[in-house]
């Protein structure tokens, strides 16, 4: 266990260091549209991170209060939005917004990241940017419990109104033992000594 | 559920009865709605490779004129509502024919919050399959067993279900909150 742990822990060290030591090094962004079209969106965006994955996929990193005027600046090269998804760092406490844009024009999909404190998580809507965002930001809301301030439909969404509350995507969200009480004790997968639980 | 069904008590009723059976067997309608992943094998069962139809079955476009309701995976709260609803519209006698071990156990959704454990707590099962996910060949053997079943007269679950009426409600209420039908249900089919 400990060692898979120092393992991912290296991974992310290193995966965090990567992008910093291309920014101190200023090296260049290929000489390709994707490598364009981060240069030309970081002039505009100076405090927002850029990198080019591959082929068709480039990544951003952007600070939390400044998402809303990154991603006004991106929707004039990135027409659609096609998702918010979000991930749930437990140990860090902290939630990852990725907002997936697609550029019609330029064939790019651009992941544009942003980190907000697990507590009170709050982010401004960009409903008036994509006005398909409210329905993504209704499914983070009842998933995670993310408020989006501005977006006027939050509230039940998808779940049952008892799971509404529970927010059952979130890592620290004990699903067996909410099982238990739904759907009753006699589901309990022991073995025959009853000691262990096997799936 | 009213009282006023045919009472199968009458003497010609009972002296017809194995020919009813046999049609019954013969004639099955299947209701066409997809759950959980084993949406996707229907559409080899009823085209030419394994071809239900060569059994009297077909898939049938109402609730209405229904007799088998294959359950083809796992069941969230959500669609057991309209299950339930579905199977009620149905006219007896009907069977179920269950698919897989999600309905059975929970198969790998085992500590998912959203799926049913034990889907024979809401309503009757008369055949289930385990497997994840049957192949068709499994299912045509669960098909079989259902038609022998009919013609045994043991398939009975709209029986138990009648009988049964108040121990599947309580169930069903303690898992979606007393009044759902008036809540949900009503808002699909006004005239419930
Ligand atoms: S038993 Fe397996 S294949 Fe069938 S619904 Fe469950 S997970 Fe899907």
């Amino acid at each position: 266990m400990a060692v898979t742990d120092n393992e991912v822990k290296n991974k992310v060290e290193s995966t965090q260091k990567a992008p910093q030591d291309t920014q101190n090094a200023k090296p260049e962004l290929p000489n390709t549209k994707e490598g364009r079209l981060v240069k030309e969106l970081l002039e505009k965006a100076p405090y927002a991170e850029g990198s080019v994955r591959r082929e068709k996929r480039i990544e951003f990193r952007v600070p939390a209060e400044r998402i809303h005027e990154f991603l006004e600046i991106a929707s004039e090269k990135f027409e659609m939005l096609m998702q918010i998804s979000v991930v749930d760092w437990l140990k860090e406490g902290e939630f990852e917004l990725v907002y997936q844009l697609w550029s019609v024009s330029e064939s790019v999909h651009a992941f544009v990241k942003t980190r907000i404190s697990r507590e009170n998580a709050k982010m401004p809507t960009v409903m008036d940017i994509w006005p398909v965002a409210e329905t993504y930001e209704r499914e983070a809301h009842e998933f995670f419990g993310i408020i989006f301030e501005g977006n006027p439909r939050l509230g039940p969404f998808i779940l049952e109104p008892r799971e509404y509350e529970k927010h059952p995507l979130r890592k620290d969200f004990n699903t067996l033992s909410y099982v238990k009480t739904i759907y009753g004790e006699d589901f309990d997968r022991y073995d025959e000594s009853k000691t262990n639980y096997v799936i | 559920m009213g009282g006023d069904f045919i009472s199968y008590e009458l003497k010609e009723f009972k002296l017809f009865e194995p020919l009813f059976r046999w049609a019954r067997k013969k004639s099955i309608w299947l209701v066409a709605f997809c759950t959980g992943c084993g949406g996707i094998e229907m559409p080899p069962l009823v085209t030419a490779r394994y071809d239900i139809e060569r059994f009297g079955m077909m898939p049938n476009p109402a609730p209405r004129m229904a007799d088998l309701f294959l359950i083809t995976g796992y069941v969230t709260p959500k669609t057991l509502k309209r299950i339930i609803i579905t199977y009620e519209l149905m006219p007896d006698p009907k069977y179920i024919l269950a698919h897989g071990s999600c309905p059975i156990n929970g198969g790998v959704y085992w500590d998912s919050y959203n799926v049913v454990k034990q889907l024979d707590k809401y309503i009757p099962i008369d055949v289930a399959i385990a497997g994840c996910m049957p192949r068709p060949e499994a299912v045509m053997d669960g098909i079989r067993e259902i038609m022998r079943k009919i013609e045994n007269g043991e398939a009975d679950g709209w029986r138990r279900y009648r009988e049964n009426y108040e121990w599947y409600r309580k169930n069903q209420d303690e898992l979606f909150g007393e009044g759902w039908r008036e809540r949900d249900a009503k808002r699909w089919l006004a005239w419930l």
